[in-house]
């Protein structure tokens, strides 16, 4: 027995995996906390834009003449501002979040496609793939850095405002009565979701990225009475099925973000037919 | 002593129309008044304006002794719909308990739950505790909503239509409930109502609003006149004596 848990986590003696191991956890964790209001809110294509607006904000890095990873600093504070937009437009017009979503994801991928066209012929060339996709076990020292301290930031500050946010998010109009900045907290939710996808987008690319907000938190809300409940299933559920995945990739040779979220996906099936009716 | 409740010409305007327009009356500390008037009359947008949740265009309106909305946990409300998420995971003891501390309980400690308990039983309703509120009946939900009103021992209710939805029966019950409530000497209540019978067994007044406040005063000067048929359930108005019947 021993053995075969040695042997199944042998990978663990290379820098590259713990790296990876890291990183996955703790978007892993950060993402599903911020997925349980997420989800319960209805916004669960939310983080899905965000992601493609990362895609143009990585693009107008690059076109700065910025690395990848460089980039990220300038699609940090993009993408925040896109998810600010989303926020502006739902709350300022009668259309609902899926339209202004949409509107935003759409404009923010074709400008990137655009950025990207836009950057001088002599510049190093831009593996557009990696970042569809991501290359969890590439993470870089620094940015496993910057991936800690941004899911530490979102779990502190979720740990803060999260019953408040938890009251807007049961009734806004109740919440308001009892003192709760609602605005001000929606706000921070859709900036909190685009950290978390941009350093995301670096793991596991733009196209999987949403996955680690949406499915742990929907398949925790299959299972889970209670809103503690809830949290803690979800957070569970991402932090056991990201090792897994990866470890699973690993050891059989296959895509590590694809496997990750597909064991996310298998937990979500598993609980539809375990859900209590 | 102050009033409970004081209007001083107050007009709001939303969208360009004008929903209330210069109205004024007061709530005295202890009594209970029912708002009355034809829909669209605007008596949803004055609870929602003492509330503070719809800004004044002119006028004030003080509640408890401070200006509207900042008397917090003193008032108590019920809103007419329930625009609960109803995805999210409430049970009952959670959205009492939520009122009492001004957020989500992520746990519900030993005070909290007795808090909340204490106020069901205030309604007849402490086998819901642990209830779900997305599996409550109409009347269940109106109980579990006036506990939650209550929990915090307010000096004012706010009460928009409670027994809109429920049944002769329940209705008849929920009146007895709120009976019970004015009972309490200290508890004033701006009861908004279509129900004449509701009116005519707890109101000490009646202000009728239909834009502005065409009348107000005792039940039995304000009630019966022309111009107030459209207000109440046909039925109840035309016989005054006969069981509940249709509320709005």
């Amino acid at each position: 027995m021993g053995e075969i848990l040695d042997a199944l986590l042998s990978p663990l003696a290379q820098g590259f995996v713990r790296r990876a191991l890291g990183a996955g956890l703790a978007l892993g964790a950060a993402g599903a906390l911020l997925g349980v209001f997420i989800v319960q809110r209805g916004l669960g294509l939310l983080s899905d834009g965000l992601a493609h607006a990362t895609f143009g904000g990585l693009a107008l890095g690059l076109l700065f003449g910025a690395t990848v990873d460089g980039a990220m600093w300038v699609a940090l504070p993009f993408t925040v501002a896109i998810a600010l937009g989303i926020q502006y437009v739902r709350r300022r017009t009668t259309l609902g979040g899926d339209v202004a979503t949409g509107v935003f994801f759409a404009v923010s991928f074709a400008a990137g496609i655009l950025f990207l066209g836009l950057r001088s012929p002599r510049s190093v060339p831009v593996n557009v793939e990696g970042l569809l996709f991501g290359s969890l076990l590439a993470v870089s020292p620094e940015s496993l850095r910057v991936i800690l301290a941004v899911a530490a930031l979102v779990i502190a500050v979720l740990a803060w405002i999260g019953p408040r946010l938890a009251y807007a998010t049961f009734d806004p109009e109740l919440a308001t009565l009892s003192g709760v900045p609602v605005a001000a907290l929606e706000y921070l939710l859709l900036a909190l979701t685009a950290l978390v996808v941009v350093v995301g987008v670096k793991t596991v690319g733009v196209v999987l990225v949403s996955a680690f907000v949406v499915i742990p938190a929907a398949t925790a809300s299959l299972l889970g009475r209670t809103l503690g409940g809830i949290a803690i299933l979800s957070v569970t559920l991402s932090v056991l099925g990201t090792a897994f995945g990866l470890f699973a990739s690993y050891h059989l040779n296959v895509a590590t973000g694809a496997t990750i979220i597909l064991t996310l996906g298998a937990t979500f099936f598993l609980a539809l037919v375990l859900r209590r009716r | 002593m102050s009033d409970a409740l004081r209007a001083r010409a107050v007009t709001v305007e939303l969208g360009g129309r004008r929903i209330l327009d210069d109205v004024s009356f007061e709530v005295l500390r202890g009594e209970f008044a029912c708002l009355c008037g034809p829909n669209g009359g605007g008596k949803t947008t004055f609870l929602k304006a003492a509330l503070g949740l719809v800004p004044l265009s002119s006028g004030e309106i003080e509640v408890l002794g401070a200006r509207s909305g900042a008397s917090g946990r003193a008032v108590g409300y019920l809103p007419q719909a329930k625009a609960f998420n109803p995805t999210f995971p409430a049970r009952v003891v959670d959205v009492i308990v939520a009122n009492r501390r001004g957020a989500w309980p992520v746990r519900v400690g030993s005070a909290d739950r007795e808090a909340a308990r204490a106020a069901l039983a205030r309604v007849g309703g402490e086998r819901l505790l642990d209830a779900l509120l997305r599996g409550l009946s109409g009347g269940e939900m109106q109980r579990v909503y006036l506990a939650r009103a209550l929990v915090n021992d307010p000096a004012l209710l706010l009460l928009d239509e409670p027994t809109a939805g429920v049944d002769a029966r329940g209705r008849a019950e929920f009146l007895d409930l709120l009976a019970g409530v004015a009972a309490r000497e200290d508890l004033a209540a701006v009861l908004v109502t279509h129900n004449v019978a509701a009116v005519r067994r707890l109101a000490k007044r009646v202000v009728y609003l239909d834009g502005h406040v065409q009348a107000w005063g005792p039940p039995a000067e304000v009630l019966g006149r022309e111009w107030d048929r459209d207000a109440f359930s046909g039925h109840d108005h035309a016989a005054p004596d006969a069981p509940l019947c249709e509320d709005e």
